[in-house]
């Protein structure tokens, strides 16, 4: 082929400042989860869901005729109507207050016991799964112990000590809840203190707790944020079941829980009592795996500014 | 290895005697005693509690405890006042195993099977119908899927049986209800750590050599893939368990989920003991193999154990 | 090696699934394989407790026993027959009982049944060391309580065999119903000393370990599954008309209607929620079952004890309301305490009495006169200043009708009401006996037909006085009918009792129970009862 020679190249200019500039806007971690999650439209719209279920809770009892305890014998097992949008139970309660009353105590216990037990569990997981030794090997039989336990009972026991109420479900369901977090979270912290990265950044000389914020959070937070949004459906679920069971909160307060047990004896002859509670349950739920995966794309540091 | 297995066994025996010994003084502390009906009197409270040997002082019943349940006798029922409650977990845990393990084998399979889909497609079209499918999974509590089956497949078109546990076409629908949550778990881990695999270098490597795609999923993903999944494998069998509580009285299967809520309601000390302490070394086995599973299937665990 | 430890691990699951498919869910149930059998099939959702009549502990388990045991009457709805014994004397002071056996009468396995196997029966059921949940119903014998408390040797008790056909009872007071009582109780039943003492404390505890003196003897327990069949022995057996029948235990009452209209049952008892859409299908009957609220007297609320407050809590309540909704008007709403259909000398206990209480559908304007009254008395300005609590059991049934109490309370006297639910173990375990509650929801069914089984429960010196209620008057009659001969009196004494306890609002009633039911077009003969057992399918025939 043709000759190189220094002739047929020109340069062009040097300039510092050039190759110093960042060719992508400069944003926080989270600014820039944010922009993804609002391009992931499924996303979206379950994060718009849950907003507007939210809102609904707060407002929709406040600015309705009925009350959530009312009875009617002229109302019972009503369907849908004008004057009862979403129909009555069977003793003649207003179901959409019902809904967005049930809505208030199932949202916060799901919210509440699912931050808590993902909060407790990371932090000792991280701390077996990063330390290891005695700690971990002691921590591993508590909690051993407590998982053997089921839940139940302890559940059972803590609620019959504190008495009914939401507070109360809360503490219940926390007492054993965060060790599924734990566990989880103590396995992938010893999965990634073995990778290279890290070892690489032991062997600098890098401190602890520098290692964890820099390497380890970060790697694991998709995997925490998606299990945070797989927890807050699982713990509404498990509000229903123990309301099932016939625990939970004292009547007449209910609970998404509470009506779709109450509804579910009427499957056959009265099926509106049954389908709203159980439609709100789902779309919660879709709203936040939508969300939860959204979240999990848009926190990835690996897809970190990737369109 | 074989030193790693003996600690973790004996690890697990020791929170097996903790595990009975909280449990054993738990019970006693619940309101309520196992002698109750509408039309007990003193008297023959009285001398039921001698009978069951309640008037004796608390520390030597857990020793006498103790020595029974280390000949593996969990004592008589307080309720099912004839019948032992090794008897009664004898004739019900049979059936609570069987469904627990059909429904394990569907979610587990399916499960992974909608994961892989998913990820392999993802973004796409098929990936929206697998997350769809799972989160309807989890969208419903399965008293209401137990109950819904139930209606629509046993009774409205019935091409199922509505309830009981006499053969094939009878486990369908719970089993199927019972698995439904936990596809959902294991579909939804399985896609997670799909997509985290799918960056690792060497899955990069494996496509510059120009392996096929199908040999790269197979061979590269998903076997290392697996190894989170396998992690909530102990929270899935506890899952599955639980939801045999409910699964089992809308299907009238006379399996241990239901008397295992019944005996706690009723106060019903040597059961809750018993089958806790069943449950318990169920689970605490479980947990076990997984971790020892866990060893096994990620060597960097058991070399830094080491 | 990662791929193999996954191949094996699904493939051991696979395998165990399959294995265990195998092992425990094959056992087809044989019913209609033969169209020449008559089989019934029916299903309860309370499970039996025991096989061991003298420990039967309830209804539940009565119901069975009914039918494999048979005691020296046969009671089938309040229609008292000779049953092993053919004929009896009773002593002028009604107090000796001499019963003498049929001939020729056999256990289930070919042996003699004796007049000793009686006396082994009832002198097991009183034995401390058997510790029968139900022993209490022996305290009629003379010195059954006695025995009970382990204060006099078993020997002691008033029953003797004179010999293998002759068995005499002695009791400790005159009692018109007892007949009657022992016709429906199964822990009078005769059992076989030998095959107790064979099989110790695994007697009855399945199927085989056991004889049968009854109308049909038991051949199979296991799974939830009870298969009764004819007893060929049995004295009366040419009346027997079923071969075969199937008991199975199924919780839900739902599934249960859903196997009915499957035809996987030949009886089925409709769950209340669901009555008013299958009232046309269905009949129904009462059950004796009576509820209502307990009011703790003694509680350390100072409301309950007044009263004016008492009676505006009873005016306070549109029991007609009440009843459509928290029953969906299954049950009849109801204002007295004993149950209407008693007999009371040849009469229906309703028909023979008029009972003077509080209007069904209650009287607001009187319930605020005596709650104004109250506050007074009470020294409270606003009726919001007062609070009681409602203690209810967590059945699904019990937190509705506590709800409806609890939103008519609040309405109409504007008082404050909370819930307490607790379970079903610590309400008789805990909350009734020891008073620790202030208004309970509770409920009474006879053992036996006579007024004193509901009245009982608000005399000051009863085991059952959960109300912790004392009033002179009522105790005063209440003694003097346990000891009155003359039967007219006796049964005005009793009513005039249950009017003292309305007058002074000692509990607040509710309801009385209704049960509705289903049945397939060919069985017939099923009899229905209000004391100790509700549904008797022993002369059932399916044409």
């Amino acid at each position: 082929m043709g000759e190189y020679n220094k002739e047929k190249f020109v340069i062009k200019g040097k300039s510092i400042s050039g190759m110093e500039s960042i060719h992508r806007p400069s944003l926080s971690f989270w600014q820039d989860a944010w922009r993804r999650l609002r391009k992931n439209k499924a996303a979206f719209i379950g994060l718009c869901i849950i907003v507007l279920y939210a809102l609904l809770a707060i407002f929709a009892p406040m600015l309705s005729r009925y009350g959530f305890s009312s009875m009617d014998t002229s109302a019972m097992h009503a369907t849908p109507s004008a004057a009862h949008w979403l129909g009555c139970d069977a003793t003649g309660r207003d179901q959409w207050v019902r809904v967005w009353m049930g809505a208030r105590v199932s949202l916060t216990i799901g919210l509440f016991s699912a931050v808590i037990n993902m909060c407790v569990g990371s932090v000792l997981g991280g701390l077996c799964g990063y330390y290891g030794g005695r700690l971990d090997m002691i921590m591993m039989r508590v909690i051993d112990i407590l998982y053997g336990i089921p839940s139940l009972i302890i559940t059972i026991l803590v609620m019959i000590v504190l008495g009914k109420g939401v507070t109360c479900l809360i503490v219940a369901m926390c007492i054993v809840g965060w060790i599924g977090s734990c566990r989880f979270v103590r396995g992938e912290v010893y999965r990634l203190k073995e990778q290279d990265f890290v070892m690489a950044a032991k062997v600098l000389g890098i401190p602890d707790f520098i290692i964890i914020v820099r390497h380890i959070i970060p790697n694991i937070i998709g995997l925490l944020v998606t299990n945070l949004c797989m927890a807050i459906p699982g713990a509404i679920f498990q509000e229903a079941f123990l309301s099932y069971i016939g625990l939970g909160i004292a009547p007449p307060n209910c609970s998404w829980g509470i009506l779709a047990k109450e509804g579910i004896q009427y499957l056959r002859i009265h099926p509106h009592e049954i389908i709203w509670p159980a439609f709100f349950i789902c779309t919660t739920m879709l709203a936040l795996n939508l969300l939860g995966d959204g979240l999990r794309d848009a926190v990835d540091p690996k897809l970190r500014g990737t369109e | 290895m074989a030193k790693y297995v003996v600690k973790r066994v004996i690890a697990a025996l020791l929170s097996l005697l903790c595990l009975i010994t909280i449990v054993f003084f738990l019970v006693r502390l619940m309101p309520g005693d196992p002698f109750t009906s509408v039309k007990l009197t003193k008297e023959v409270a009285a001398n039921m509690k001698s009978y069951y040997g309640f008037d004796k002082p608390l520390l030597l019943q857990y020793a006498t405890y103790l020595g029974n349940l280390f000949q593996g006798n969990f004592g008589y029922s307080m309720k099912y006042t004839n019948k032992t409650v090794n008897y009664i977990i004898g004739q019900t845990f049979p059936f609570s195993a069987d469904l627990g393990i059909r429904a394990l084998v569907l979610a587990i399979s399916f499960g992974l099977v909608l994961g892989i889909i998913a990820a392999r497609n993802r973004g796409k079209k098929l990936d929206f119908i697998c997350v769809l499918i799972a989160i309807i999974g989890t969208s419903i509590p399965d008293f209401i899927m137990g109950a819904v089956l139930q209606y629509f497949f046993g009774i409205k078109w019935g091409l199922l049986p509505v309830a009981k546990y006499l053969g094939f076409e009878y486990t369908i629908l719970p089993a199927t209800a019972l698995a439904f949550y936990t596809l959902t778990s294991v579909s939804r881990v399985m896609r997670a750590s799909m997509l985290e695999v799918v960056q690792q270098d060497y899955i990069k490597t494996a496509r510059s050599k120009g392996l096929t795609d199908f040999r790269i999923t197979w061979k590269h993903q998903i076997r290392n893939a697996i190894t989170p999944v396998m992690t909530i494998m102990g929270p899935t069998v506890a899952a599955v368990l639980t939801g045999t509580f409910v699964i089992e009285s809308i299907f009238a299967i006379p399996g241990m989920g239901k008397y295992y809520v019944e005996s706690i309601n009723n106060n019903d000390y040597a059961m809750i003991l018993g089958m806790t302490v069943f449950y318990g070394m169920f689970l605490v086995t479980c947990n076990l193999i997984v971790d020892i599973l866990y060893g096994v299937a990620d060597p960097r665990v058991r070399i830094g154990k080491r | 090696m990662k791929k193999k430890v996954l191949a094996t691990l699904l493939c051991a699951t696979m395998a165990v699934g399959l294995l265990a498919g195998c092992g425990a869910a094959k056992k087809e149930s044989d019913s209609g394989s033969d169209s020449k059998e008559k089989v019934f099939r029916y299903a309860v959702s309370t499970e039996p407790t025991t096989l061991d009549p003298t420990k039967a502990n309830g209804i539940g388990d009565n119901e069975i026993q009914h039918a494999l045991t048979e005691s020296l009457v046969r009671n089938t709805a309040g229609d008292v027959q000779p049953g092993c014994a053919e004929s009896w004397d009773v002593s002028d002071d009604g107090l000796t009982y001499t019963f003498h056996l049929r001939d020729g009468l056999k256990w289930s396995d070919g042996e003699d049944l004796t007049a000793a196997d009686f006396e082994y029966g009832w002198k097991r059921l009183l034995d401390p060391e058997t510790a029968s949940p139900y022993a209490f119903i022996g305290e009629y014998i003379k010195n059954g309580l006695d025995v009970e408390q382990g204060k006099k040797d078993v020997d002691e008790l008033g029953v003797k065999a004179v010999d293998d056909q002759t068995f005499e009872v002695t009791l400790e007071n005159p009692t018109a119903y007892w007949l009657s009582l022992i016709g429906s109780s199964s822990q009078y039943a005769p059992l076989r000393q030998d095959v107790v003492e064979e099989y110790g404390t695994d007697f009855a505890a399945t199927a085989d370990k056991n004889v049968y003196s009854g109308p049909f003897k038991l051949t199979g327990s296991e799974n939830n599954e009870y298969i009764f069949e004819k007893n060929e022995n049995y004295w009366n057996a040419d009346k027997i008309n079923l071969d075969k029948v199937q008991l199975t235990y199924v919780e839900k009452p739902e599934t249960q209607l859903s196997m009915y209209e499957a035809g996987d049952l030949d009886y089925v008892q409709v769950p209340s929620a669901y009555v008013p859409d299958y009232e046309d299908k269905s009949e129904k009957f009462t059950n004796g079952n009576v509820d209502y609220c307990y009011i703790n007297h003694k509680s350390d609320n100072k409301a309950l004890q007044n009263k004016n407050f008492r009676l505006a809590l009873n005016y306070g309540i549109n029991r007609e309301d009440y009843n459509k909704l928290a029953n969906s008007s299954v049950h009849n709403a109801f204002n007295g305490l004993v149950y209407q259909g008693l007999q009371a000398n040849g009469k229906t206990y309703g028909e023979a009495y008029k009972l003077d209480s509080y209007p069904l559908a209650g009287d607001n304007d009187k319930a605020k006169e005596y709650l104004e009254k109250a506050m007074k008395e009470l020294g409270v300005s606003k009726a919001s200043d007062i609070s009681v609590e409602l203690t209810t059991t967590d059945a699904e049934s019990s937190k509705k009708i506590a709800e409806v109490v609890q939103s008519q309370w609040t309405e109409n006297l504007g008082i404050n009401v909370d819930i307490r639910q607790v379970t079903y173990a610590e309400i008789y375990g805990e909350v009734l006996p020891k008073g620790d509650y202030e208004i309970a929801f509770g409920g009474w069914g006879a053992d036996y037909d006579d007024p004193y089984s509901y009245l009982e429960l608000f005399k000051s010196d009863a085991a059952y006085n959960y109300s912790q209620y004392k009033n002179d008057k009522v105790d005063e009659l209440l003694n003097d009918a346990k000891v009155q001969t003359d039967a007219q009196k006796r049964m005005d004494e009793l009513h005039d009792a249950e009017q003292e306890i309305i007058d002074d609002a000692a509990f607040i009633p509710l309801q009385s129970r209704n049960i509705f039911y289903m049945h397939d077009e060919r069985v017939t003969g099923l009899n229905f009862y209000f004391c100790s057992l509700n549904f008797d399918w022993v002369y059932a025939d399916m044409k």
